[in-house]
């Protein structure tokens, strides 16, 4: 079921940021979807973020045409990381949502910088700086309604549904 | 038990072994499980990357794929409209008052070029028609067809449009785009119902253009700084570009063996700065693109009348 419902709020996500955030130049830095991807990751772990990550960049690179699989290994990762997050340190912390965002917009930046240069496409850095300080301040903001309402779809497990997390010792 | 012992010896101390916890080895199991999950993830997407750069295998996929996508995307469109109509009749309306008297002197100025043009176009007609002249291919020589955007530049580094039309109707990779405005840029990629652009101000894009009041002056148009700015650059010294003069396609110039793309007189954007230096034998200038690539709403494609 939680599978069910975050292929849906991601897939909305990804039609509203590539139909309708784009339309808008002063909002096209904020990632509608970077934001509700990390959410779910924060609140479903490491495996559910990257399995969300791998299906949300596969469905952004068909809906543009663009190199396939380039934004499904970026958001892998980032889903991936921030799961792990969730699942060790970050639980039930205030700021971890918001932290997430802001360290996985930059690196998520610098990330498609990178990639782009390795494929040989031009990678003008410094037009992504320039906007990225403009793109972390829209996805901060977008960071407290996007994780309330994943956190009403996803809500944190009880504690004997995570114990099994915990590595024991002995 | 010795007398001296203390709890807590008793119980750090403790030689006995515990049974190690059945969840122990269950969650060795679950980081393993987690480590092939995202490693098989992250293997599969540079399989894609790989196929999907490297060759067209994936294309026809792709293309359907996106297609299915089409009627999701253009429906959100619909929904976010009004409200987008909304915001811009509000940014429209606070310097309304100020466009209004500078639009009204320039329509006068633009009646009078209007008349002269005309005249000057009919004579132009004659005058090819007598001497059985046959120039460049201008955009009157293309079909058309008009599409919506469905998806603008997703960051900076993606200089690229996806568009509601595609090989279906016509379009094919290497036609040219552009608006009312002006060029936009060249198909990309086409599938059957959708196609991506590549804007002009990608840095792989360049036009043979030409200044509009100065024929003999010819170079390259690609990208400047940032999506506001274009460089025409390989213009030779001696020829005279002026600020405020008009760049546009240049076309196919000459019996060339490979001839241009871009036919000949779409405006390009109007020269801002021009500059030369000691070391440089070209001049340097920069243009203002006539088209906002900001936030393209619809572009026109020039689709040849004949088989390509």
């Amino acid at each position: 079921m939680d599978g069910l419902k975050a292929a849906l709020l991601l897939f909305v996500a990804s039609i509203l940021q590539v139909a309708v955030l784009t339309q808008y130049a002063a909002f096209r830095g904020a990632s509608i979807v970077l934001v509700a991807l990390l959410s779910i990751a924060l609140l479903r772990g490491s495996v559910f973020g990257a399995i969300a990550g791998f299906g949300t960049g596969l469905l952004l690179d068909t809906a543009t045409l663009g190199t396939l699989g380039v934004t499904s290994l970026l958001l892998t990762i980032a889903g991936f990381w921030i799961g792990r997050y969730g699942e060790t340190t970050a639980r039930d912390r205030f700021h971890a949502p918001f932290l997430s965002v802001a360290v996985v917009t930059v690196l998520f930046a610098f990330g498609q910088v990178l990639l782009q240069f390795m494929l040989g496409e031009p990678a003008p850095a410094g037009l992504v700086a320039d906007g990225l300080p403009l793109a972390l301040l829209l996805n901060l903001v977008l960071t407290l309604p996007i994780y309330a309402l994943a956190r009403r779809l996803f809500p944190p497990r009880q504690l004997e549904d995570r114990i099994g997390e915990v590595r024991l010792l002995g | 038990m010795p007398r001296n012992r203390t709890v807590r010896v008793a119980v750090l101390g403790s030689s006995v072994q515990r049974a190690a916890t059945p969840g122990y080895t269950s969650n060795r199991s679950g980081a393993v499980k987690r480590r092939i999950v995202v490693a098989g993830l992250v293997l599969l997407s540079f399989v894609l990357i790989t196929l999907s750069f490297r060759s067209s295998a994936l294309d026809g996929v792709q293309g359907t794929a996106a297609g299915a996508l089409r009627p999701f995307e253009i429906g959100a469109d619909r929904v976010a409209r009004p409200f987008r109509d909304a915001a811009g009749w509000v940014h429209g309306l606070a310097d309304a008052k100020s466009q209004n008297a500078a639009l009204r002197k320039q329509n006068e100025q633009l009646r009078q070029q209007l008349a002269q043009t005309q005249s000057a176009m009919k004579e132009n007609a004659y005058l090819k028609q007598a001497l059985d002249y046959h120039a460049a291919p201008t955009p009157a020589d293309f079909g058309t067809v008009n599409a919506e955007v469905l998806a603008n530049p997703q960051n900076p580094l993606e200089q690229t449009l996806t568009i509601a039309a595609g090989s279906n109707d016509g379009i094919a990779a290497g036609d040219v785009v552009r608006t009312p405005a002006g060029l936009v840029g060249v198909v990309d990629r086409a599938s059957p119902s959708v196609a991506r652009v590549r804007l002009l101000t990608d840095g792989d894009s360049n036009v043979n253009a030409t200044d509009a009041a100065h024929p003999e002056s010819v170079g390259i148009v690609s990208s400047g700084n940032g999506n506001s700015t274009l460089v025409l650059d390989n213009v030779q010294k001696s020829s005279y570009v002026g600020v405020g003069d008009v760049v546009m396609t240049a076309g196919t110039l000459g019996a060339d063996a490979l001839p241009s793309m871009f036919p000949r007189g779409i405006p390009i954007g109007v020269v801002t700065s021009e500059t030369d230096n000691d070391i440089d034998p070209y001049h340097s200038i920069q243009l203002r693109p006539y088209v906002d690539f900001s936030s393209v709403q619809s572009v026109i494609v020039l689709v040849p009348h004949k088989g390509r």
